[in-house]
C-alpha cells in the first residue's frame, strides 16, 4: 500500500450543545483504504464522518483531507473559506442512509445535476458519465423514472452513482444498508465492493459486521465519545483487544462465544480466495467474494 | 329587466378591477414573499425578526382596519393617494405578509437531507435552491397558493369600503337604483364563482403537470 494519507483527522472533538459527542479522535486514512467505523447506537459515527465534509462542525482539532486543511471553530484558527469548503465537497463523495436522492428529477438528472452545475460538465458530457455509471449498478434501463418508482436498494445505487459521478477521491458511506430489506442489501454492498476493488478510498459506516471484515481493511470501533478500539479489520472483529469493543461486538453478534467474530468461512486470507487480480492491489487486504454468502440472503 | 342587463354590465366593468388589483397584488406578493421567506429563513438575525413581526401584524390585525389605517392615515398626513391605489399598495402587504407564510412552510417542509446532498455535492446555495429546493417546493405550495389568490380576490370586496368601484360598489348601487337585492347579488355572485373557478381549475391543473413531471 501506497503511504500516502487522503485524510487525516488529529485530535477532534465534537459537541452539540454543552454535549461531548467525542474527543481526541485521531485517525488517518491511506490511498485505496477502506476504514469501517462501528459502534453503538449514538456514539457519534455519523457525526464523525460528516465532519470531513464539514456536514457538521467540530469544536477542536484539524481535519485534513485531500490537501485542505480545516480547523474546529475553536478561537484564533482560520475559519474554512466557502469556496475551499464546496471544493472540499466535490472532492468527497457521500452516500446517505435515507438515501436523499432529488424526488423531482429522474435518475439520469440525479446523477448528471452536479457534474453540469458543479463541474461545468456538457449536457452530453455528463450524459454518457452518468449512463456509465449506472451501468457499472446495472440500473441503466431505470434512467428515465424517478426515485419513489425504485426500490430502496436501487435509490441506493443511484445515490452512489450521483456521489460517483463527480470523481470524487474519497467515499463517505453513512450506514448505506440499513433502510434497506435484508434482500435488497446485497446489491448495495456488491457495489461497495466493487469500488473497493477499483481502489476507492472509503470511510464506511456500518452495521454489516461481516461486510466490514470483508472489505474493509481498519476497522474503527467507536464508543463513549472516543475510539475505543482501531486496527486491522480482522483482528479487531475477531479478537479485539480492548474490553469495550469486545463487549460492543459480542452484542451485535450474540452467537459468538467471547471472542469477537467468529470466523466461518474457509479461505485463508493469505490464499488470496477466489477472485484473482484487482483485490492483490488493494493493499494485500483479505478481500474475497462473498457471492456465494449472499446467494443465501436472497 | 334592461335595467338589470345595465348593472350587470358596470358589475362585469367592476369585475375587470377587481382583476387588475387581484391580479397585480398576487404577483407584488409572490415576488415580495418569495424574498421575505428566504430572508426569514436564511437571512441575518435582524431581517429574521422584522419579517416575524411585519407577518405577525399582518395576520393579527383585522383586514378592514389595515385598510382604514392605510388610507385614512396616508390622508392624514397630507399624502394624497387615490383609493384605487391605496387599495393596491394595501392589497400587495396584505398578501405579501401571507405569501410569506406559504414560501416559508414550503421551503421548510423540504427535508433536510436534501439540503444536505446538495451540499455534500458541493452545489452553492443559490443552485441547490434553484435546483432542488424550491422545485420541490413549488409543488408542495401549489394548493396554497391557489388559495391565496382566491383570498386576495375575495379581499378585494373590503375596498368598496374607501369606494374603489369593483363588483360590489356596482352591486350595492344596482340595489339600491332597482330594489332587487336578490336578482343584483345573485348575479354578482355568479361573476365571483366564475372568476375564482377558474382560478381553482388553473391551480388545479398546475397541480396535475407538477404531479406529472414529478
Ligand atoms: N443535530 C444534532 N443536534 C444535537 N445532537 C445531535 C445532532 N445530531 C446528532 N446528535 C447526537 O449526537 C450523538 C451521536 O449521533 P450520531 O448520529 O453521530 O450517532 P451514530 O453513532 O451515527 O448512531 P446510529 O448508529 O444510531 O446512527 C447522538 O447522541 C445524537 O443524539
Ligand atoms: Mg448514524
Amino acid at each position: 500500500m501506497s503511504n500516502d494519507v487522503v485524510v487525516e483527522l488529529e485530535g477532534v472533538r465534537k459537541c452539540f450543545g454543552p454535549r461531548v459527542i467525542f474527543d481526541d479522535v485521531s485517525l488517518s486514512v491511506h490511498r485505496s483504504e477502506v476504514v469501517a467505523v462501528i459502534g453503538p447506537s449514538g456514539a457519534g459515527k455519523s457525526t464523525l464522518i460528516r465532519c470531513i465534509n464539514r456536514l457538521n462542525t467540530f469544536e477542536r482539532g484539524v481535519i485534513r483531507a485531500l490537501g485542505h486543511e480545516v480547523y474546529g471553530t475553536e478561537e484564533g484558527k482560520p475559519a474554512l473559506k466557502r469556496d475551499e469548503l464546496r471544493e472540499l465537497r466535490t472532492e468527497i463523495g457521500m452516500v446517505f442512509q435515507t438515501f436523499n436522492l432529488f424526488p423531482h428529477l429522474t435518475v439520469m438528472k440525479n446523477v448528471m445535476l452536479a457534474p453540469q452545475r458543479v463541474k461545468g460538465l456538457s449536457e452530453a458530457q455528463a450524459t454518457a458519465r452518468a449512463l456509465e455509471l449506472l451501468e457499472m449498478v446495472g440500473l441503466s434501463h431505470r434512467k428515465d423514472a424517478h426515485p419513489r418508482q425504485l426500490s430502496g436498494g436501487e435509490q441506493q445505487r443511484v445515490a452512489i452513482c450521483r456521489a460517483l459521478a463527480m470523481e470524487p477521491k474519497v467515499m463517505l458511506f453513512d450506514e448505506p444498508t440499513s433502510m434497506l430489506d435484508p434482500e435488497l442489501v446485497g446489491d448495495v454492498l456488491a457495489t461497495i465492493r466493487r469500488l473497493a476493488l477499483d481502489g476507492m478510498t472509503m470511510i464506511l459506516v456500518t452495521h454489516e459486521m461481516m461486510f466490514a471484515k470483508e472489505v474493509a481493511n481498519t476497522v474503527v470501533v467507536m464508543a463513549d465519545g472516543r475510539i475505543a478500539e482501531m486496527g486491522p479489520a480482522r483482528q479487531v472483529l475477531s479478537a479485539p483487544k480492548t474490553e469495550r469493543a469486545r463487549s460492543f461486538l459480542e452484542r451485535v453478534l450474540p452467537h459468538t462465544d467471547g471472542g469477537g467474530v467468529t470466523d466461518v468461512r474457509t479461505h485463508p486470507q493469505d490464499q488470496g480466495g477466489p477472485i484473482a487480480g484487482p483485490i492483490d492491489s488493494i493493499g494485500g487486504s483479505a478481500l474475497w467474494s462473498r457471492e456465494a454468502d449472499e446467494e443465501e440472503l436472497l | 329587466m334592461s335595467a338589470i342587463a345595465l348593472y350587470t354590465g358596470e358589475m362585469l366593468d367592476g369585475a375587470v378591477i377587481t382583476l387588475e388589483l387581484t391580479a397585480g397584488a398576487t404577483v407584488v406578493s409572490l415576488v415580495a414573499g418569495a424574498a421575505g421567506a428566504v430572508g426569514r429563513l436564511y437571512g441575518p438575525k435582524a431581517l429574521k425578526t422584522f419579517v416575524m413581526a411585519y407577518v405577525e401584524t399582518i395576520r393579527g390585525l383585522p383586514a378592514i382596519l389595515q385598510l382604514f389605517i392605510l388610507y385614512f392615515g396616508l390622508t392624514q398626513f397630507g399624502i394624497d393617494i387615490s383609493a384605487y391605489w391605496a387599495a393596491f399598495v394595501w392589497l400587495c402587504l396584505y398578501g405579501t405578509g401571507y405569501a410569506i407564510e406559504i414560501f416559508r412552510a414550503g421551503l421548510q417542509g423540504i427535508p433536510e437531507g436534501q439540503h444536505e446532498a446538495t451540499a455534500a455535492l458541493g452545489l452553492t446555495r443559490f443552485e441547490a435552491m434553484r435546483r432542488v429546493i424550491i422545485p420541490q417546493a413549488w409543488v408542495a405550495m401549489l394548493p396554497a397558493l391557489t388559495n391565496f389568490v382566491v383570498l386576495e380576490l375575495k379581499n378585494t370586496t373590503l375596498l368598496y369600503f374607501i369606494g374603489v368601484q369593483d363588483i360590489m360598489f356596482h352591486a350595492r348601487l344596482g340595489v339600491s337604483n332597482s330594489g332587487q337585492p336578490l336578482v343584483v347579488y345573485g348575479i354578482a355572485a355568479g361573476i365571483y364563482v366564475v372568476m375564482n373557478g377558474t382560478i381553482s381549475r388553473v391551480g388545479g391543473l398546475l397541480e396535475k403537470r407538477a404531479a406529472i413531471a414529478r
